[in-house]
């Protein structure tokens, strides 16, 4: 049994986790759910004692079944915890890129964990390890045995590393946001490996996650944690049920269920071709090997095959698809971002606009939000005379779009670094729509986000496009963020459009195996 | 200076301006006022040791040292200021555009570049003078052609790193136009680690000017350079160690406080 009793976390003078009391019993998945910056990770770093040093333990202590890991005002016990980590308690981190060594096999890196804690021959670590591999549902042992990580996929390396996290048989786990990394399809594999292994083994779990839902799916109980304190704590369902926190009632009603947009106006949509603002036919997409070198190879590699689809005015077509099914390849086409295409694309729209998924690396960092607005309207009145706009009028424009994006005035003369992630996706849709484009791509513009900004965007998104009458392009792989948005859904998959529709049609009558499989396991 | 440029005051930074800024205020100074005249020759003072009436002593002709460096200090610094700003200028435009572009032209250009970096470059300024001629003029010319392929090759990594990034990707769906992208959207990015390469660059070309004036292929006696200065030292080195006390101590104080004042800058931006 694992306790931690009023733990508190600093960095210097800044408490990251604030009289934390955690119990994990025996056997048990305990959920610990929160936004980022709530603690959730240093308190499980702390657990583990791989916190930086900078951290000091100011109150409380961590115990292991009656041994004291660590406490207040007593330095950290390196050897005790090298006996415990890997051994009695072990780790799954959320990027298995980066916590494999890129330079050893991964057989190798999970040997090295056997190596350390069991007298075993060679032989005999190898073959546990290759059990191992089968256990956590890896195929072909042998080959990924022999493997360096950058020649497996995403969700094998995940698979790996809980491989490597389990082959001790550890009492505890810690899995810190283990499957924000990849597909919602892996995902789910990824939480059912967890769930049998915790089955089989008996141990106990510590699931750190962003996502409620997610947490729902998995753990017994669950601690919603915010700004450093452990605010609710209790069995899954009488949280999700009766929360008694008002900030754990913002977080379920946050994570987007399949409500359906409320839209004031609906559209009649006309069959009639004028009305369309984007029409795309036949459209191959290919991208050149070697980038843009002048060495460049001639080979072309085709992502997306004979897309045929329309846009109408006013309309929100959702495209769902695994990362890598070729989406951004065709949003950048339709943008004519990317030429090497066949086929044709006709946008009544001279300059779409798009919104992109990060808001980190898609505002100008030394520019002011002011000027952010701005430049799109300068550009404009450049190409298209008739559209120019006095210093005066972009100024009073900027202010209006400021207002629109719920932002107050003050804003206008920062500078991107002191936003926050929701604050700067807001300028980023207010940037892409001051020119008033009719057609915007948004490339999974909530993905970057926690589930209470998610909602927020989504709903100014949905009210913006209501007053500017705008189309929308929506791209996400979160077919509930796609449902909640979109007119019709389009389902792509390797590069092909598999299935196209009306939301309430396809989502209750899905054609397509693929459709009912991404249904299914969202 | 922008907000976002100074972040906090450190040590590096402070004592770096500060040994600067006396530099520079030497080097002004000797521009219109040194206590003798740089080439009034005293053979009665020949070697005078540090006295009240000579701070530095003086040299083999019986001119003042300190004179004399207070004059060098001011070409060295004017010489490497204007190798770099030649340099660093040629190095943003080519570098923005190679980098930007890429192409036929980054190939020309980035071959070219590995040409010049192929030679030892005191050697390749040494064939340079030989073909120009010696002076104060072809120094920098010399200079600023070396100096040049270390700006294009950072000043382009940098706009290859920004030039896919979403922000620009926006630029260009906006409409904004090619120049007003690659100086005013992309260039005030680079700008920080571009001031680290032109402080890096200022000290290399003050020892690259010093060196040459010391291999008497700088500039020409009786025009005073602190590299000549340590240079006619050398022989004197036993009878008159103050000769080059003071030009050698000039070089140090410059270049220390050069390199303090770039990592103070680098640490702010940190």
């Amino acid at each position: 049994m694992i306790r931690i009793e009023d733990l508190t976390v600093a960095f210097g003078e800044t408490e990251a986790v604030k009289h934390v009391n955690l119990e994990l019993k025996p056997g048990e998945i305990l959920g610990v759910v929160g936004e980022s910056g709530s603690g959730k990770s240093v308190t499980a770093l702390t657990l583990m004692g791989l916190i930086s040093e900078e951290a000091r333990i100011t109150t409380g202590r961590i115990l292991f079944d009656d041994v004291v890991l660590a406490e207040a005002g007593r330095p950290k016990d390196k050897a005790l915890y090298r006996k415990y980590q890997g051994d009695r308690m072990s780790m799954i981190f959320q990027e298995p890129m980066t916590s494999l060594n890129p330079t050893w096999k991964v057989g190798r890196q999970v040997e090295e964990t056997l190596r350390l804690h069991r007298d075993l021959s060679k032989e005999e670590r190898r073959r546990q390890v290759l059990d191992a591999f089968t256990a956590v549902g890896l195929r072909d042992v042998e080959k990924v045995y022999g493997s360096y990580p950058h020649e497996l996929s995403g969700g094998m390396r995940q698979r790996v590393m809980i491989a490597m996290a389990v082959i001790l048989h550890p009492g505890l786990i810690v899995a810190d946001e283990p499957t924000t990394a990849l597909d919602v399809t892996i995902q789910n594999q990824i939480i059912e490996l967890l769930r049998k292994i915790n089955s089989e083994q008996k141990n106990t779990m510590l699931f750190i996650t962003h996502d409620l839902n997610l947490a729902r799916r998995i753990c017994q109980r669950i601690a919603v944690m915010k700004d450093g304190r452990v605010v609710e704590t209790g069995p899954t369902e009488e949280i999700f049920e009766t929360p008694r926190e008002a900030y754990t009632r913002r977080l379920i009603q946050a994570v987007p269920s399949r409500i359906k947009k409320t839209r004031k106006t609906e559209n009649a949509v006309s069959p009639d071709k004028a009305d369309n603002i984007l029409e795309v036919r036949d459209l191959n997409v290919y991208y050149r090997e070697g980038g843009n070198s002048l060495f460049a190879g001639k080979r072309k590699h085709c992502v997306v095959e004979n897309a045929t689809f329309d846009i109408k005015v006013g309309e929100i077509l959702g495209l769902v698809g695994e990362s890598g099914c070729g989406k951004t390849s065709l949003s950048k086409a339709i943008l004519r971002m990317n030429k090497n295409i066949q086929g044709s694309i006709v946008c009544r729209e001279p300059y779409p606009q798009m919104i992109f998924q990060d808001p980190y690396s898609s505002l100008n960092p030394v520019k002011t939000v002011g000027w952010l607005l701005k430049e799109p309207l300068r550009a404009l009145g450049r190409l298209d005379p008739s559209r120019e706009m006095t210093e005066a009028d972009m100024e009073a424009a900027a202010y209006d779009m400021l207002r629109k994006v719920g932002m107050e005035e003050s804003y206008f003369h920062r500078r991107p670094s002191q936003l926050s992630g929701g604050q700067r996706q807001r300028i980023s849709i207010g940037q892409a729509l001051i020119t008033r484009p009719r057609l915007v791509i948004a490339d999974e513009p909530v993905s970057a986000l926690d589930v209470t900004m998610q909602a927020q965007i989504m709903e100014l998104m949905l009210e913006l496009q209501e007053e500017l009458k705008l189309s929308y392009l929506f791209i996400s792989h979160d077919i509930n963020v796609i449902y909640r948005m979109s007119d019709r859904i389009m389902v792509m998959q390797r590069g092909r459009i598999v299935e196209i529709g009306d939301t309430e049609g396809v989502f209750r009558n899905p054609g397509q195996e693929y459709t009912k499989l991404l249904l299914k396991e969202s | 200076m922008k907000k976002h440029f100074v972040k906090k005051w450190n040590r590096y930074f402070i004592i770096g301006f500060i040994m600067t800024a006396v530099a520079i205020l030497i080097a002004v100074a000797g521009v219109f006022w040194t206590p003798y005249s740089t080439t009034a020759m005293s053979a009665s003072e020949k070697f005078a040791a540090p006295s009240l009436a000579h701070p530095f002593g003086t040299d083999n002709f019986g001119r003042d040292i300190l004179s004399r460096v207070m004059k060098g200090v001011g070409t060295t610094v004017l010489i490497s200021s204007l190798v770099v700003l030649i340099s660093g200028g040629i190095g943003i435009l080519a570098g923005a555009l190679t980098g930007y572009f890429g192409g036929i032209l980054d190939e020309v250009i980035m071959r070219f570049t590995d040409a010049v970096n192929g030679f030892p470059s005191i050697l390749l300024a040494l064939v340079v003078i030989s073909i120009l001629g010696t002076g104060r003029q072809n120094v920098i010319i010399s200079l600023a052609i070396v100096f040049v392929p270390s700006f294009v090759r950072i000043v382009r990594s940098e706009f290859i790193r920004l030039r896919d990034a979403d922000y620009i990707s926006r630029a260009r769906l906006m409409g904004v136009g090619r120049v007003r992208i690659l100086f005013v959207h992309i260039l005030p990015n680079i700008f920080s680690t571009f001031w680290v390469s032109v402080m890096i660059g200022f000290n290399n070309a003050i020892l690259a000017e010093s060196g040459m004036s010391y291999l008497g292929i700088g500039v020409q006696p009786p025009d005073a350079t602190l590299g000549k200065m340590l240079s006619d030292a050398q022989g004197y080195l036993m009878t008159a160690p103050w000769y080059a006390l003071a030009p050698g101590l000039a070089i140090v104080w410059i270049v220390l406080g050069f390199s303090l004042l770039s990592e103070g800058i680098r640490r702010m931006q940190a």
